[in-house]
């Protein structure tokens, strides 16, 4: 019987294959290039894992140096984006500050579900029929991301990649670390959380 | 909680579990199928479900921001000073 010792893994080939190469074959200055490829993506991630700007700054400076230091050991056995945003997420979970908006709570399944008969709506909502470009406007994008911030990390990080990042359940899965299961358990209940705030801007806050 | 014979509560927490996983695709045909004849006889369900639908439709239509201008000039000149210029 033979076997392969140590098997080389698959190479992605991705959109950020050569640039990578050509940075690690020493022409480190494209990696300015790698920057301006990701960085309003890499904003717009800090922003809403963050809330302050300074911190999401300081987020995206330390994410990119941490991709400079250790692009070296990039074995493409990943897209390049996947790998991104998995330094990016060590690098948020690394900062460990505690939320004062966002505590480290569990959310449990329990607390989202449809109140008691008295109060089950019989009608579906106007918000979930009405076209969504006319829904969705600058205020209601602003209430979506102000209420994200809101939820505990562990929550926000998986309904970032998820919805947001369009990232995949295995995607995300590798990115966190974590099983696909857990990946789905979180987003959903990240998911009944947002529409629950959701419910309550349509009905009552507008 | 529509008055129709058939309906049970029980079915409505099965579903609750398995809404995400239903709006993403990420069931069997069979599963599908069940939570689909539950939700078209429960209008609380329905409700449930189609919102959360929203839900997750509007989170993947929100825009990103453009990044500042001066904060990417800030970021390129700190690059700067770590990546040696070849």
């Amino acid at each position: 019987m033979t076997t392969e010792k140590n098997p080389t893994p698959q190479q992605i080939k991705d959109k950020d294959f050569d640039l990578i190469q050509a940075i690690n074959s020493g022409e480190v200055d494209k990696f300015q290039d790698l920057v301006k490829r990701y960085e309003a993506k890499l904003y717009n991630f800090s922003l809403r894992m963050c809330r302050d700007p300074s911190d999401a700054e300081d987020m995206i400076q330390d994410t990119f140096l941490n991709v400079f230091r250790y692009l070296k050991n990039f074995r493409y056995e990943t897209k390049f984006k996947n790998w991104l945003y998995k330094v990016a997420a060590s690098t948020c979970f690394k900062k460990r500050r505690k939320s004062k908006f966002a505590p480290d709570k569990e959310l449990s399944l329990e607390e989202f579900l449809p109140n008691d008969e008295a109060e089950k709506p019989d009608h579906v909502p106007q918000w979930a029929l009405m076209p969504l470009d006319k829904l969705l406007n600058e205020e209601l994008a602003g209430v979506i991301n102000k209420t994200i911030i809101t939820l505990p990390k562990k929550y926000r990080m998986v309904i970032l990649l998820r919805d947001i990042e369009g990232f995949s359940t295995t995607e995300s899965a590798q990115i966190l670390n974590l099983s696909p299961s857990n990946v789905k358990v979180r987003l959903h209940r990240a998911r009944l959380y947002l529409r629950e705030k959701l419910k309550g801007y349509f009905e009552n806050d507008r | 909680m529509t008055g129709d014979d058939h309906h049970d509560h029980k079915h409505c927490l099965e579903m609750f579990e398995k809404l995400s996983e239903y709006i993403d695709g990420e069931l069997d045909h069979a599963t599908c199928a069940k939570i689909e004849e539950h939700a078209n006889n429960c209008v609380a369900c329905f409700s449930c479900m189609e919102t959360l639908k929203r839900t997750v439709a509007l989170c993947k239509n929100v825009k990103d921001q453009p990044i500042p201008q001066e904060f990417s000039k800030k970021l390129q000149e700190i690059i700067r000073k770590v990546v040696p210029i070849s």
